[in-house]
């Protein structure tokens, strides 16, 4: 088992009144698994998602990453946690703007103590694979948001994580570009990375092997 | 790792050129203060440090009780020889005498030179007590014969080109003729010593009998007296034991001496006895130093914090991809380091430019150059990291802060960007620092004008001191010359005098005795020796009685109304008639006339009894009031007759009121750096109100939505700011004021005469401060409102 998620409540209170953005959650995820998380806007998906990513907290329940129990972590060890295993793919691609392709790539690893030449042969490997090496010394304002999100892809894949969390990594391309992407997510599920995907389209959820759907919050069959 | 974060770092600073140059001209302008502060504080601390036994060496100086006490640099003539002899304390005694003011011919090089201030009579140990050399090394410097002395290079050159010097002779004061015996190194820039002709002490005695003599009668500020003590000695106890030698020396005297010791490492550095620079001036510039820096890190911090609200997506970004807080805060630092660094090197070229204005303010020669030594080097690291640590922690900490998610989101609240309070005290405290600056520049502005310009009690304006150069020519003659000059239609009157009537050099102060009483007073009496038109060429005011008429011996005289009351009487014109002796009775007239009160030393002096006669000996100078319209007629003049008397003197003259002006330089050295200190500050201050104002603009654009902002919300954002800052503003003015107003009637209490701290000194300030930030905004949101907002924000 990669994570399991068990009895999860997260809220806020907003005066006397206590809003609910989780509620109940019992997830468990195999190594493996290319899940796809569905529901109307508002539903609590990218929470959910920064919940198993650990960006963010939660107020009940239990979570579990490989043997860890997330709750009883620290921030220190919560964040050497998801850096090691976990690669994030937003809608907004939040490439760096100030650094090139190379650099953002780079990035990563700048906080993972791999030495000067193991980043660059890790580096130069992702630009290879994503078709991207003429690219790399251009700044993300500079590239299609297609081209972008293959950089954000690629940068979330660079340190190998186990996991990749993508919050509706197609929002903003083209049906094309968008194709493109979800077919990279299926070649790499099928190499082993196991992938948890938001998204709005059942196209792109028929690419997953299951379907999570939320309401207000809530798990939903 | 740190390579690729100074690369990042570099580009981060070029992203954001304006806020980048805002940090690094403010930090640049306080780096180079604070080096200016370095050099001129380590440069006064540097003053005779290089003695072999600087730590063994003392200068004995005197405080004199009498109606106050008053401290005197020197000690009586007779007190080296008899120290030497009543104690074993000193391995070494020298006497050193300064003099100026004398003529040096060397007649087969045809050479006529004014020595203004550089010749001393030393004795031979001198050159054993100090490190002042030979130019072969030896510190074995002939000088015990009478007629012998050793100069400088430069001076040798000077006088002899490139001629060997010694052996070769020059006459001093047209009277004896000298011989080189050695050839001095240079002196050092930093020290108290230097000067470039040094004469035997046994030629002393005929320039002057007193100062040669062993006598115990007075003190001459031209004398001191230094010794070198044999290693751990007891001051205290030296200083105990020396107590008794009023008692045995001068036992009658009412000027009763208090020996002291004082190290040669205070020399320089206390006033009282006539230092160069006092120890609490140093401290203000450091602190001043010190303080314009605190603002410019007080701009970084504020920008920054500004700043990171644009920063976040990137720290947020950076979060998720791994970057622990500590990381993120050094990413912070380094790019601190990298602006304070560029700040420095701009900061040193700073101080390229300004230290000639600098050294010119000081008449100093500081150089860049004398950074380059360990000291130097290690206090400008270390200033680099102490600034990178203050400037950059706070923002750095804000920044690793940040939650990821929300910082993706666009949700930071102004808390997560530093506490908008925090943000104002910083203003507050920039506000505060700018404020008493302000106040203080002003303050001593006024201090100055009101010295320069307030009545002296005497006319300064149009007269010109001339030198009588000599003793050798007959009174009459002197009188004869006078008369020939006051025939110039151009001259309006002309009178002899010993000095002008506040002149602070030439100070003769004595006993007096009144009305033929036995006991002299308890006070002692300044003399101006003038004869009959001196009162009328300085236009001092009569009071009561008439002019003293001239006669052969001395018996008609003048004092001042401060007499009057110090001898306990009302009625001026009770003083006529009476009896006055002085200088222990070896001057004795009766008082014709009264004077009203003039300032009889410098203007900060309080006003001492003076006595007015003709003492034909002391005469040295011509003081001529002339018509200023035919002025540079009058002097040629004036300088064609002088000739005909002294043909073997350079005429020399000054006009009165500089010499005035001159007793103020001090003041006028500390004004023109408080000026400029308080405009920097100014200037960082409007830096950083420039960086907060683009700051606000920018978030209320991102708050309220892109594109209207600008237009029709500017007048409202305006609004509040304004009011925001006038109450920041008022805030520090209300910290401010009682500060300034502390420090300010401190540094006025040395001043006997002063002006007053009047309240619209601070209105001023505060006003001044609230309108140039005004001006700023107004800018800066005028700017704004004309830039393409989509472009504006973007750029930002
Ligand atoms: N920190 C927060 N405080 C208050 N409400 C929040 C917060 N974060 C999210 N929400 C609310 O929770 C709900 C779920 O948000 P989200 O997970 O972003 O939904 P989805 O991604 O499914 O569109 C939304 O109504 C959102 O406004
Ligand atoms: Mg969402």
């Amino acid at each position: 088992m990669l994570l399991e998620l068990k009895n999860i409540f997260k809220w806020v209170n907003s005066g006397s009144q206590r809003i609910f953005l989780l509620k109940d959650i019992n997830l468990s995820v195999e190594e493996g698994e290319f899940i796809s998380v569905m529901g109307p806007s508002g539903s609590g998906k990218s929470t959910l998602l920064n919940v198993i990513g650990m960006l963010d907290q939660f107020d009940e329940g239990e979570y579990y990453f490989f043997d860890e129990s997330v709750h009883k972590l620290k921030e220190r060890h919560r964040s050497n946690l998801y850096k090691e295993y976990i690669g994030f793919v937003f809608q907004a691609y939040h490439l760096l703007d100030d650094l090139t392709v190379y650099e953002n790539l780079e990035m990563p690893l700048l906080y993972k103590k791999y030495k000067g030449a193991e980043r660059k042969a890790m580096v130069a490997d992702m630009l290879d694979r994503f078709n991207i090496v003429g690219k790399k010394d251009l700044f993300p304002a500079q590239l299609s948001g297609g081209q972008q999100q293959l950089v954000g892809v690629a940068r979330a894949l660079i340190s190998k994580p186990k996991l990749i969390l993508a919050d509706e990594p197609t929002g903003n391309l083209n049906s094309k570009q968008g194709e493109e992407i979800m077919d990279l997510f299926k070649q790499l599920n099928e190499e082993g990375v196991t992938i948890i995907q938001v998204t709005h389209s059942e196209k792109n959820a028929a690419y997953g092997s299951r379907i999570i759907n939320l309401l207000d919050g809530r798990m939903v069959k | 790792m740190f390579k690729n974060q100074l690369k990042i770092a570099l580009r981060s600073l070029l992203k954001r050129k304006v806020f980048s140059l805002i940090n690094i001209v403010g930090l640049a302008i306080g780096f180079g203060c604070a080096i200016i502060v370095f050099l001129f504080v380590s440069h006064h601390l540097s003053y005779d440090k290089f003695h072999l036994n600087g730590d063994r060496i003392y200068r004995f100086v005197t405080e004199e009780q009498l109606d106050g006490i008053h401290y005197s640099a020197s000690v009586p003539p007779g007190f080296a020889n008899a120290f030497k002899e009543d104690y074993a304390y000193a391995e070494k005694m020298a006497k050193v005498v300064y003099w100026g003011d004398e003529v040096l011919t060397i007649e087969d090089r045809n050479l006529k030179i004014n020595m203004d201030e550089e010749v001393r009579f030393v004795e031979a140990d001198f050159f054993n007590i100090f490190n002042f050399p030979l130019i072969n090394g030896s510190h074995e410097v002939p000088l015990n014969e009478p007629n012998t002395a050793v100069i400088t290079e430069d001076m040798a050159e000077r006088l002899f080109g490139q001629e060997e010097p010694v052996g070769k002779a020059f006459l001093f004061g047209n009277k004896e003729l000298i011989t080189v015996t050695g050839v001095l190194k240079e002196f050092p820039v930093t020290s108290d010593f230097k000067s470039s002709i040094f004469i035997s002490f046994p030629t002393l005695k005929s320039f002057s009998r007193f100062m040669s003599s062993e006598s115990w009668g007075g003190i001459s500020t031209n004398l001191m007296c230094f010794g070198l003590l044999h290693p751990n000695q007891d001051i205290e106890a030296i200083e105990k034991s020396i107590v008794a030698y009023p008692e045995k020396f001068r036992p009658n005297s009412k000027n009763k001496h208090v020996y002291k010791l004082q190290p040669l490492s205070e020399m320089h550095l206390n006033t009282t006895y006539g230092g160069g620079i006092n120890r609490s001036t140093l401290w203000i510039f450091s602190l001043i130093g010190v303080f314009i820096l605190g603002m410019a890190c007080i701009n970084f911090v504020n920008i920054s914090t500004g700043q990171s609200l644009y920063r976040s997506k990137e720290v947020g970004m950076r979060k998720v991809v791994g970057g622990v807080k500590t990381q993120l805060f050094w990413q912070f630092m380094i790019e601190t380091l990298l602006t304070g660094f560029l700040a420095l090197l701009a900061g040193i070229g700073l101080c390229f430019l300004v230290l000639p204005w600098f050294n010119s303010v000081f008449e100093l020669t500081l150089s860049m150059g004398s950074l380059l030594n360990i000291v130097a080097i290690g206090f400008i690291l270390a200033l680099l990291g102490l600034v990178t640590f203050f400037a950059g922690s706070y923002p750095g900490v804000l920044m690793a802060r940040v939650a990821p998610i929300s910082a993706l989101k666009n949700q930071l609240s102004a808390n997560d960007i530093g506490g908008s309070n925090t943000r104002k005290v910083l203003v507050i405290a920039q506000f505060t620092i700018a404020i008493i600056l302000i106040v203080g520049t002003v303050v001593v502005n006024k201090q100055l004008s009101y010295a320069m310009t307030s009545d002296l009690g005497y006319d300064r304006s149009a007269v010109v001191m001339v030198e009588i150069p000599t003793n050798d020519v007959l009174p009459v003659q002197v009188e004869g010359l006078k008369e020939r000059l006051s025939k110039f239609s151009g001259v309006e009157k002309i009178s002899r005098c010993l000095a002008s009537p506040g002149a602070a050099y030439l100070e003769w102060s004595t006993s007096v005795q009144y009305n033929n009483k036995a006991e002299a007073e308890e006070f002692s009496i300044m003399v101006k020796a003038g004869d009959k038109d001196y009162v009328d060429t300085f236009g001092i005011p009569l009071v009561a009685g008439r002019h003293f008429v001239e006669k052969d011996t001395l018996d008609e005289v003048m004092v001042n109304e401060t007499f009057a009351r110090k001898v306990g009487i009302t009625n001026v014109n009770d003083l006529l008639g009476k009896q006055i002796a002085i200088n222990s009775g070896r001057v004795k007239a009766s008082i014709v006339g009264v004077v009203s009160d003039f300032h009889d030393q410098s203007f900060e002096g309080s006003i001492n009894p003076v006595f007015i006669g003709p003492l034909v000996d002391v005469y040295n100078e011509f003081a001529i009031k002339i018509n200023m319209a035919q002025a540079s007629q009058t002097l040629s003049d004036i300088e064609a007759e002088w000739t005909k008397l002294f043909p073997e003197f350079v005429f020399n003259y000054d006009f009165l009121d500089e010499r005035v002006a001159e007793q103020y330089q001090k003041e006028q050295q500390f004004l023109s750096l408080t000026k400029a200190f308080s405009l920097l500050a100014i200037l960082i201050g409007c830096l950083g109100v420039y960086g907060l104002i683009s700051f606000f603009i920018g978030q209320k654009t991102k708050e309220i939505g892109i594109r209207k902002v600008l237009g029709s919300n500017l007048g409202q954002i305006l609004k509040l700011l304004t009011k925001d800052f006038v109450v920041m503003i008022l805030l520090a003015g209300a910290i401010a004021s009682p500060i300034a107003w502390l420090v300010m009637n401190r540094w006025l209490e040395s001043y006997q005469y002063r002006t007053q701290i009047s309240w619209w000194v601070f209105v001023l300030a505060i006003g001044g401060v609230i309108l140039i930030t005004m001006t700023t905004m107004a800018y800066k949101t005028i700017k704004a409102a004309n830039a393409d907002p989509v472009k504006s924000l973007r750029a930002e």
